[in-house]
């Protein structure tokens, strides 16, 4: 043991509910473990999760830091509905600054790992400095050590995993771990979350590697306790009976997030061979929930989940027979199977394994292997270059680039740095490098799906990504816009927008019942600050969550487990106030407002579908105007005014 | 009639739900470390155990938290049907 400390205080009073009410704050430089007291107000103004980490690195990360070296700041935190059976409560937010896009790096993950860190005593874990050498972190009821890691590095998630259960007895104690990817300081290195969940986007695995941090492992045997019990088991009826009645409820059991890859390619938005076909050939008879049956007969589920989204795959036959593991979702199908064309689910389940092992976040390693083939393509790296052979759906040019990728050897050190800054390297590719501010763009192809998700892709604060702005009444089937670029139809049954939680003066503003249209820009500020709610209470933001539950369920939900009395209103401002933290935050590590705009390709090519114009950078910027404006930002740079800043009490600069 | 817990391993999906639910009702807090229910969770297989302590006094609550159909809050007259009783 290198270094560890034990807190057995009282808790504080106010913080005795719902939160743990401590933070343990870890300085791998000095080798030192300290915990302090939640403070209410943080709890109050930020609720947790996604908001404790805006909270803290926007106040405590310097401009200048370097993403990799030890003044980087890593915060792991749990939302106050985590440990608690709300249904889907189990998420935990990790944030740093990113090494991919060097602005604010953050991913969101569930599985068990939260719910320990809670019954551990802790909602919070801020990882400061850089160890001399390989460690490990152990967390337990109300202390922590620094364990010496030297015997792990090298090996995947998965071996490091079972090696630090066996090391410790227990086979269940949940890990935070880095593969090979994060030690060898790839950008898009993911923390794999157990062996099959990960905080995969942003590259917070390569911020773990560089602190020579191999994993966080917690055990936690304490209790959440409810401050107004009768309140709790209410709210938490109406919760269940709302999620539970859901129209997309029974149809996500079945086929968790693969319910995507039949509409996708229907629209001819898929991002096939890197953004140049929407349509794969041979896609619905080879990668959609069709195929998944053989494959997959039972869902798994995170802690205090109904839903079980994620498919337990089992490979019987062919190449992969043999193969089992969770994760046969629309990502890696749509990042490898689109993106690569990869032409089977099998080798995508494969390659799946490969990314978790690894520790690369898929949407990322997906995306690098498709900007390669396209190199590939047009002969700008070669057979010579490369080793081997790299067309368009090679499984082999596939499993053997993402090693080189995770090892960084010959090309793959290149392309381990992301497209954005690979593209450098290999002049005339910068044009089909496929990113927002250097973080690879993933799912809808905009240019045949414009809808309040695919425009998020340029205001999301962690760049080209897809989950930070949906909109919660997305309707897959639907895809027409009653007023070019500005609205998206409105595809549900009228009780559904009836019953959505949201503000009335927003629902108003946001629908117009005349055209079923719904008013991108508005409901592009709702659904970024709705979802940040959902990343700072624990919740997950699978559909038939997402459209039901809004601030009315939450401040009852929070207010009774707590006792901390959250309005509604409150609920909504401090999901607000979190996403202009961390717009502060991108602002003072150098974001400029021109980044926040699609990548060259979306404006010039036509994709190979019928109908499929370029966009237009004119609406473009005119719908990014008009978001500005409902956000009350400057409608020319995007920067917040001083009276928005003062109307959710931040404190620019501090 | 008489209301029993029919247990169905296979159906489990790990969401131990349960657990929460029934230390919530008989500990007054969240705690599944110490609930009458475990579920010990095989992740590399995909695969959950269910176990009742011998403080379990049968009252349902976790049968009746169940989403997955592992758990279910029957009645019971006679023989047990297909799949075991708690």
């Amino acid at each position: 043991m290198i270094a560890g400390t034990a807190f057995r205080r009282p808790r504080h009073e106010m913080m005795e509910y719902g939160y743990a009410g401590r933070i343990l704050d870890i300085d791998l430089t000095a080798g030192t473990v300290a915990g302090k007291d939640l403070p209410e107000e943080m709890a109050r103004q930020y609720l947790g999760g996604l908001g404790f980490n805006s909270s803290i690195l926007y106040r405590e990360l310097k401009t200048g830091t370097d993403p990799l070296g030890p003044g980087n700041i890593l915060v792991f935190s749990t939302g106050p509905l985590v440990g608690t059976s709300v249904p889907t409560a189990c998420r935990t937010e990790a944030s740093a600054l990113s090494p991919a896009t060097g602005l604010f790096g953050t991913a969101n993950s569930g599985n068990y790992w939260g719910g320990e860190l809670k019954c551990a005593g802790y909602d919070a874990l801020i990882i400061r400095g850089r160890s001399d050498r390989p460690v490990y972190i152990r967390v337990r009821d109300g202390s922590a050590d620094i364990l010496p890691a030297g015997h792990l590095w090298g090996k995947n998630a998965w071996e490091a995993i079972r090696a630090i259960r066996q090391e410790h007895g227990d086979p269940e104690m949940q890990v935070a771990v880095i593969g090979q990817a994060g030690e060898n300081r790839v950008r898009f290195a993911s923390i794999e979350n157990g062996p099959f969940d990960a905080w995969a986007r942003t590259g917070l695995g390569a911020v773990m590697g560089a602190k020579n941090l191999k994993a966080v492992a917690v055990r936690g045997t304490g209790a959440v306790r409810v401050a107004r019990p009768r309140d709790f088991a209410a709210a938490l009826e109406d919760t269940r009976r709302a999620i539970y009645s859901s129209p997309f409820y029974e149809a996500f059991k079945r086929f968790g997030t693969m319910l995507a890859s039949i509409p996708y390619y229907e629209f001819g938005s898929l991002p096939g061979r890197n953004y140049q076909t929407g349509m794969p050939e041979n896609w619905m008879e080879s990668r959609t929930r069709k195929q998944l049956p053989a494959l997959s007969s039972r869902g798994i589920s995170c802690q205090a989940c109904p839903i079980a989204c994620a498919h337990w795959v089992r490979i019987r036959e062919g190449p992969y027979a043999g193969l089992e593991l969770k994760d046969m979702e629309v990502t890696p199908v749509i990042g490898f199977g689109a993106g690569c064309d990869i032409g089977g689910l099998p080798a995508i389940a494969a390659l799946c394994g490969a990314c978790q092992q690894y520790g690369m976040d898929m949407v990322s390693a997906s995306a690098c292997v498709a900007f390669a083939m396209e190199m590939y393509q047009r002969g700008i790296i070669s057979r010579d270059d490369l080793g081997f052979a790299l067309p368009w759906g090679d499984e082999e040019g596939t499993f053997k680039l993402l090693d080189m990728i995770a090892n960084r050897r010959g090309i793959g050190n290149d392309l381990a740095e992301g497209t954005r800054l690979a593209s450098a390297r290999f002049p005339g590719s910068e044009d089909f490098s496929i990113h927002v501010k250097g973080l690879e763009c993933f799912l809808a192809d905009p240019r045949a799906r414009w809808s309040t998700w695919t425009f998020g892709y340029i205001t999301n604060i962690r760049g080209g990504d897809h989950l930070r702005t949906r909109n919660p009444v997305e309707n897959l089937r639907y895809n027409q816009n009653p007023v070019p670029y500005r609205t998206e139809k409105f595809g549900l049954p009228d009780r559904v927008f009836e019953d959505l939680d949201m503000p009335g003066e927003l629902k108003e503003a946001a629908f117009d019942p005349a055209t079923r249209g719904v008013d991108i820009p508005v409901m592009s500020k709702w659904s970024e600050d709705l979802i940040t709610i959902y990343n700072s209470l624990g919740m997950c933001i699978r559909p038939p969550v997402l459209h039901t539950v809004g601030p009315a369920l939450f401040s009852r939900l929070t207010t009774a487990l707590t006792g901390l009395d959250i309005s509604p209103e409150e609920m909504a401002k401090a999901g607000e106030r979190i996403w202009n933290t961390i717009k502060l935050f991108n602002l003072k590590h150098g974001e400029r407002p021109d980044q926040s705009d699609y990548p060259p390709r979306f404006y010039r090519d036509r994709l190979a579908v019928p109908g499929k114009d370029p966009l237009d950078p004119r609406m473009v910027r005119a719908v990014l105007r008009e978001y500005y404006r409902a956000r009350g930002w400057d409608p020319e740079t995007g920067v917040p005014t001083p009276e928005k800043l003062s109307e959710l009490n931040i404190k620019r600069g501090v | 009639m008489a209301k029993e817990i029919l247990v169905k391993p296979s159906l489990c999906t790990g969401c131990s739900t349960c657990s929460l639910a029934c230390s919530l009702h008989n500990l007054g807090e969240f705690r599944p470390s110490r609930a009458y229910i475990q579920i010990s969770k095989r992740e590399f297989e995909g695969r959950f155990e269910i176990a009742f302590s011998s403080s379990c006094r049968g009252c349902g609550t976790c049968a009746r938290s169940c989403p997955s159909g592992a758990l279910k809050w029957v009645d019971f007259a006679g023989d047990p049907p297909a799949g075991q009783c708690k």
